[in-house]
């Protein structure tokens, strides 16, 4: 088993740092997300699970798919600079599950190329779980956490060096982190990285619970159930649940004119004046929202909170592991923990078992 | 905060009175400032935050809401009705970090050539002042919210 | 608060009462949740009054789902009669609501209920310290002790933002919209809040789009705030929704304080007077 130190970690971080994007778990005002750091002192390493999944990186809430200019020339196609290389840092195991549930769709042909730039340009380091969160239930969908199989470097902190307490500042350095290299990508990544071939094995994992998942062929036959009506009661409507979940990925695209550049550029504000530029945004929607699924002609199919509900469920557990193999949920709790009106997953499963 | 700039402003001018003051003032041939871009609406009650907000959205450094004087609206309330929501809007503007001295409410006649022009220039001279309206960040960089171009 | 299980039995027998004699369709209040939370309730049948709870966990603002029983359950219906719990802050969105035509009175029964202040794990919500109502002021029949603590909200934290300098509060606000996803918790746990369409969603013509960037979320927050002037009832609810913990209160809060100090007015003390943006004093002076 090779071990490094909180220490050499930070050090590696540093000078990873230098030459790419970080991006670690930061604290920004009492919410921990993953965002890019200058360096090692702005990583929150201690933290139980970030409130944004990383998968706003992957498949940002908003980004140019590409942008249309008209000049003297005629019209000019702009696409969108290539990505830097980044990595990872941090990354606990149902978020990096959840980006092979997302790589299902977007990597299946013909890939997305946004994402597959960013997929490809990102070494992930991932950072096992040492307790099961309050709301985390990713051992009932198979998952571990301390699952290293979806990361390229798998980070667990060891025992006697580790622990969620107060600690003295110069033990902070000395706090131990067992290294498994996943893949090539992860070797290579690692660099300079000092590490120490230790005797011993791996911390036990935390045991999680055991909520019974239907699989995808049980539920067709609870649609018309009273029951989502009912659980739908209570639901906002908003979009929460979609956003904080790391699996759940509905966009929308649309153009916009970008209003003239500067100030001082004196030219007319209107887009389709010389100089005018129009960009395609891709930009996050949801599923949970009353009109997305409102045709033209005004009928939408999903007109109730029930009816949204319940398919925001099966697309998870139902439609999405039908067409693309894995569940669509990875258990981190997220929307559990977030759901204003205590619409929660787990009690879902557990009472659809029943139905 | 830079003052050497073109600032841009977006004038909302009621039809019944405003305009036509901005027409008197070209047409008395006074000259004012050419950084504003002139909106006409039917009264200064048409006149939505909603409309001022998406101004400084589009690069607006300044904008001006004018209407006919109270007591004078040609639909006997609306500049009632938008004294009081400029009044309120001011106050939020300043509070979300817009200077309120980059809106401006004022009433001008169809009669008040002058008015206008001077109202206009001092208001440009004023927004020239406080600098381009930058506004928030926009999009780019993976910096805040994880948006990329 | 109240008088604990006896208050319970006495919310659920009125309820039970109200489901039985058919004066409701459907009575609104909290029941117990997951994980030790408390949640809205909506109970149809008269046995299901037994899963109604009071305690200081219930902190959801139930006003906001009136608005789906505004149209008929079943086709051919009138639309349905609703029983609902209130506590005095949620009271005062109800007369928001009865103000604004919303819904009729007639078909809703409010059981009011006095209330010292709720929590959030444990923790007294901020807006309860805040809070100088503690009887609800609309009620059918109220319920519950004499309440022992009465708040006062001194706005100091609107003063702090209000001495700051344009720069200094831009900064503060791009710190904290950063943080937003557009996710319109907020907006929908509001009960004035209630637009077919919203502003933020419509796109034609696209005052904000789609894109979940500062200027966009700026301008959201910003009409919301604006939108709320003189309507919104410091229930907090927005803030509580919010999974970014930004402090939303002090935005609707200045728009309220502004509201009083240039109109006298203060949202949902009653059903009648008429809305200050809806009204105006010809000879008014005030500030431009």
């Amino acid at each position: 088993m090779q071990v490094t130190t909180r220490e050499h970690l930070t050090a590696w971080l540093d000078g990873l740092a230098g030459h790419l994007t970080l991006i670690a778990p930061k604290t920004v005002e009492q919410r921990v997300l993953y965002r890019p750091v200058a360096d090692s002192s702005e990583i929150a390493f201690d933290f139980a699970r970030t409130d944004l999944p990383v998968k706003e990186h992957f498949l940002p809430p908003t980004h140019v798919l590409l942008s249309i200019e008209k000049g003297k020339e005629g019209v000019r196609l702009g696409e969108p600079s290539p990505e830097r290389e980044r990595v990872v840092f941090g990354l606990r195991p149902c978020d990096a599950r959840a980006l092979r549930v997302l790589d299902a769709l977007f990597l299946k042909e013909p890939a997305d190329p946004y994402y597959a730039e960013r997929r490809e340009k990102t070494t992930l380091v991932g950072l096992a779980c040492r307790e099961m969160g309050e709301t985390c239930f990713c051992t009932s969908l198979g998952l571990a956490p301390d699952e290293a199989g979806d990361v390229d470097v798998m980070l667990t902190e060891m025992e006697e060096g580790g622990g969620e307490g107060e600690r003295g500042r110069g033990r902070e350095g000395g706090r131990r982190y067992a290294v498994q290299v996943m893949t090539e990508k992860g070797a290579a990544i690692l660099g300079v990285l000092n590490l120490e071939k230790v005797e011993g094995t791996l911390p036990v994992p935390p045991a999680g619970s055991k909520t019974p998942v239907l699989e995808a062929g049980a539920w067709p036959r609870l649609f018309d159930h009273a029951y989502w009506a009912r659980l739908a009661d209570r639901c906002l409507s908003c979009r929460l649940c979609t956003y904080v979940c790391p699996t759940c990925r509905c966009f929308d695209v649309r153009d916009y004119e970008v209003p003239c550049e500067g100030a001082s550029s004196g030219g007319a504000s209107n887009g389709s004046a010389p100089g005018g530029r129009i960009e395609r945004l891709r930009a996050w929607d949801s599923c949970m929202a009353e009109g997305y699924r409102r045709i033209a002609g005004g009928h939408n199919p999903r007109l109730t909170k029930g009816d949204r509900l319940r398919n925001r469920l099966y697309c998870k557990f139902c439609y999405y592991p039908q067409d693309y193999g894995p569940v669509a949920c990875v258990g981190c709790g997220r929307c559990i923990a977030m759901c204003p009106v205590n619409v929660d997953v787990v009690e879902v499963l557990a009472d659809v078992a029943t139905l | 905060m830079t003052t050497d700039y073109e600032p841009r402003i977006v004038g909302f001018l009621c039809r019944w009175c405003s305009y036509p003051g901005a027409d008197l003032a070209g047409t008395s041939r006074l000259t004012y400032p050419p950084a504003l871009r002139t909106i006409r609406v039917p009264c200064s009650g048409r006149v939505d935050p909603l409309f001022v907000l998406k101004a400084f959205q589009e690069g607006a450094d300044g904008v001006m809401v004018l209407g006919c004087h109270p007591g004078d609206c040609h639909y006997m309330e609306g500049n009632y009705h938008a004294r009081r929501r400029y009044a309120l809007m001011h106050r939020l503007l300043e509070y979300v970090g817009i200077e309120k001295e980059r809106l401006l409410v004022a009433w001008v006649s169809a009669a008040e050539g002058r008015r206008f022009a001077q109202v206009t220039t001092e208001f440009t001279t004023q927004v020239q002042e406080l600098g381009p309206w930058g506004g928030m960040e926009g999009r780019g960089g993976e910096g805040e919210n994880g948006g990329g171009k | 608060m109240g008088e604990g299980s006896e208050l319970i039995d006495k919310i659920r027998a009125k309820a039970r009462e109200l489901l039985q004699g058919g004066r409701v369709d459907c009575f609104i209040g909290y029941e117990e949740g997951s994980r030790g939370r408390a949640r809205p309730a909506f109970i149809y049948d008269p046995q299901d009054a037994e899963r109604l709870i009071w305690d200081e966990r219930c902190a959801h603002n139930l006003v906001t789902y009136l608005h789906q029983f505004k149209s008929p359950l079943r086709r051919g219906e009138e639309p349905p009669r609703v029983g609902i719990l209130v506590k005095p802050c949620d009271s005062r969105s109800l007369n928001i609501l009865f103000r604004e035509e919303q819904i009729e009175r007639e078909r809703v029964y409010v059981v009011g209920v006095t209330c010292d202040g709720v929590r959030t794990n444990g923790r007294p919500q901020e807006r309860c310290r805040r809070c100088a109502e503690r009887v609800p002021l609309v009620y059918d029949i109220v319920m519950g002790g004499v309440p022992n603590v009465l708040g006062r909200d001194d706005y100091a934290d609107v003063t702090k933002l209000e001495q700051m300098s344009p720069r200094e509060r831009l900064a503060f606000w791009t710190k904290e919209f950063d943080r937003c996803i557009r996710c319109y918790a907020c907006r929908q746990a509001c009960p004035a809040c209630y637009c077919f369409e919203c502003v933020a969603e419509q796109l034609d013509p696209a005052w904000m789009g789609i894109a979940i960037d500062l200027p966009q979320k700026q301008f959201f927050h910003a009409m919301r705030a604006y939108h709320l002037a003189g309507r919104c009832s410091g229930c907090s609810a927005c803030e509580e929704a919010c999974p970014m913990g930004i402090p939303l209160s002090l935005l609707n809060r200045k728009v309220a304080r502004e509201v009083e100090a240039l109109f006298g007015y203060k949202a949902g003390q009653d059903a009648e007077t008429p809305p200050p943006l809806a009204t105006f004093k010809k000879e008014e002076q005030l500030p431009m």
